[in-house]
């Protein structure tokens, strides 16, 4: 594997690849925490007709100088679509989608009339116009790493020097203007960053799938952090890992004369990971989500059976019910309440009578409907809020229809 | 009005001749009053009274059309350090990736320059803060665990950590819980008490002559200011709330039409 980092050949593509994902996953963040995802996608397309136009100019000037003609070309025409959709959006009051639309398949559709111009006269230039289309990490050279290196390092100061101001402006405009933090500059430097992240990204992603590689980190790196530092840190190293993932996947998936492009390998690999965090991110991924619930759900069985016995009832316990019952010390091994199993018995018909009081007398409601309501509260109601209803309800003693409440905590009677 | 302001020191907030325009609308119209120190001052006035637009545009949010106003005796740009502004809690993301101690450090941004981090004293600061509003035990949680209440809470804590002596409040009691209702109360009673002047924009007209000493009542026209006894009466109350200003809204929105050449 270290040979991708060694070998004069895969080292320009791996590290080129990594470098750029690592700078559109950056600026991606901001992007993605202002609801503005869809920029990424307008300006990558609106880069295409600058490259294309520059690989016209470039054809003239020295080789070494070819990729930063490029880079400047897509870079200028992309900064001409943002200023395009900010026309579109504040003087002719267009709808921020309908802008970042009609800007994206505008100059997008000029690019490829160019492109097409050239297929027949110029078949070089149409060539290279097309690699920047889905993106052409092969014919990367140790030139585009330096210039691709700088532009990162450039990002990162950026974004390290400006990272409180940077979260004010971004959290709360107003009040960081209040503390005089020039919001205005923040943005037009943000904004450009954006920019420079996609025309460095769309040498390896390509203007198709450009918008992508800032989101899918951004996204993923979302549901693992609780502030912006870890963000911009975690999406870094998710970007980092898929240039690395795609890249070394789509050089040795392949077998025979079947290629594995590696914008699009590289791309898969980020959606993948944003896949995976979506599933089993801690606090928000699906299968946590699940879990809380069918624990949720066991709780409940739990306390319901406990609440039967109180009442005297026959019970069938499941299995696993039962189990946890026991080791909890609520039921002892004839099946008889523990007196700390009684308690929580009582608490639970007690939470469940003082919510139907509580609907009865407040709300309205007439004493035979309110017993499902309370059937779901009685597991939810917190101490806070059962002081609040005893309270309010004057620490009744019995219930709407004519049961005894079982007394509170002693904090409640005061 | 001239009595009691004399009795309580020197003006601190003078607002002359103010008025905002939203194209050809007119938001706030020729505004003038002023608020001595040590106050707790109520702004209210109905739903589109212009209550909002009057903080933003003292602080330089809005540009106002005309008029201006003085911190202190100074531009908002010179007194910045000494007035604290509270937005009003809708008006930010609480998504955000940010812990409500972030969200109160924000308070000494002001402060930082490029590269600069916060201090250890900062961070202590920022937890008294934190304490002050009873919200120390949830320092490290995000943001958007918390409810209404609490969050409400942080944005008090960053105005707190702002150390000034002028806090713009918008609308700091809308859609909290009575808990925390009480105790900011409790808290501004306590800041007013080490001379801090409190402005709040508030819309629950029962809790008036609880809450404030002094009033402005605005429906887009300044209505009146002063101590609530001499200015709280039913007639004011009547001239804020009452349909007196709609003709001009009426009117306004013809003009903005006519503007935007929609009709």
């Amino acid at each position: 594997m270290i040979e991708f980092f060694t070998d004069p050949v895969l080292r320009a593509p791996t590290l080129g690849s990594m470098l750029m994902c690592l700078a559109s996953s950056l600026v991606g963040v901001i992007v993605f925490l202002r609801k503005r995802s869809l920029i990424g996608e307008t300006l990558s397309h609106a880069a295409y007709p600058g490259v294309v136009l520059s690989i016209g100019v470039a054809s003239l000037l020295p080789e070494e100088i070819f990729p930063i003609a490029v880079l400047a070309g897509a870079f200028a025409t992309s900064l001409l679509g943002l200023k395009t959709v900010d026309i579109l959006e504040r003087k002719f009051r267009v709808k921020s989608d309908a802008a970042l639309t009609f800007v994206l398949s505008f100059f997008f559709s000029i690019g490829i009339l160019v492109a097409s111009r050239f297929q027949t006269t110029h078949s070089l230039w149409y060539k290279q116009a097309e690699m920047f289309l889905f993106g052409q990490t092969a014919t990367m050279t140790d030139i585009h790493i330096v210039i691709y290196g700088i532009l990162a390092i450039f990002i990162i100061a950026f974004i390290v020097a400006t990272f409180r101001h940077l979260e004010a402006t971004n959290f709360d405009r107003s009040f960081a203007e209040t503390l005089g933090i020039r919001c205005q500059t923040i943005d037009h430097a943000s904004f450009l960053l954006l920019a420079l992240a996609i025309v460095i990204g769309i040498r390896s992603c390509g203007v198709v799938l450009m918008a992508g590689m800032l989101i899918a980190p951004a996204a993923s790196a979302r549901l693992f952090s609780k502030r912006l530092s870890h963000h911009f840190l975690l999406a870094a190293v998710f970007g980092l890992a898929a240039g690395f993932i795609g890249n070394f996947l789509s050089i040795r998936l392949p077998q025979g004369t079947y290629v594995l492009p590696t914008g699009p390998t590289i791309l898969l690999s980020a959606a993948l990971l944003c896949l995976l965090s979506l599933l089993f991110a801690p606090k928000q991924g699906l299968f946590s989500r699940l879990f809380r619930r069918l624990r949720f759900h066991h709780e409940c069985q739990m306390e319901n059976g406990l609440k039967a016995l109180w009442k005297g009832k026959k019970v069938e316990f499941p299995f696993l019910i039962y189990f946890h019952l026991r080791f909890r010390g609520l039921l002892d091994k004839h099946k008889i309440l523990t007196s700390e199993g009684r308690q929580r018995a009582e608490k639970i018909v007690r939470l469940h009578r003082l919510w139907e009081v509580y609907l009865v007398d407040y709300l309205g409601q007439r004493a035979e409907k309110v017993h499902r309501n309370a059937e779901e509260l009685e597991h939810l109601l917190t101490p806070d809020l059962e002081h609040a209803l005893t309270e309010l309800l004057h620490d009744p003693k019995l219930d709407p229809h004519h049961q005894p409440i079982p007394p509170g905590p002693p904090r409640t009677l005061l | 009005m001239s009595m009691s302001s004399s009795k309580n020191g020197n003006s601190i907030f003078n607002v002359e001749e103010l008025t905002v325009n939203y194209d050809k609308t007119a938001v706030l119209w020729d505004v003038t009053f002023s608020i001595p120190g040590g106050q707790l001052v109520g702004l209210i006035g109905p739903n589109g009274a212009g209550k909002s637009t009057l903080l933003k545009a003292s602080i330089g949010l809005v540009r106002p059309l005309s008029g201006s106003v003085q911190f202190f005796g100074q531009s908002f740009e010179r007194a910045r350090s000494r007035v604290a502004y509270v937005p009003q809690r809708s008006s930010v993301d609480w998504d955000f990736p940010i812990t409500a101690l972030d969200l109160v450090l924000m308070g000494r941004y002001g402060s930082l320059g490029l590269f600069k981090w916060v201090s250890q004293k900062d961070r202590e600061a920022a937890k008294k803060a934190l304490d002050m509003v009873e919200m120390l035990p949830f320092a490290q949680r995000q943001i958007s665990e918390l409810s209404g209440g609490q969050q409400q809470r942080l944005f008090i804590a960053r105005a707190l950590l702002q150390e000034a002596d002028l806090y713009l409040m918008d609308e700091p009691f809308a859609g909290i819980d009575m808990a925390t209702e009480k105790m900011l109360v409790h808290l501004f009673r306590v800041l007013r008490g080490q001379g801090k002047t409190l402005l709040i924009v508030h819309h629950d007209l029962s809790a008036v002559q609880e809450y404030f000493d002094w009033l402005i009542m605005l429906n887009t026209c300044l209505i009146a200011c002063g101590p609530v006894k001499e200015v709280y009466f039913d007639q004011n109350i009547l001239r804020t709330y009452g349909r007196s200003t709609h003709l001009l809204d009426e009117a306004a929105r013809l003009a903005q039409d006519k503007v935007t050449g929609l009709k």
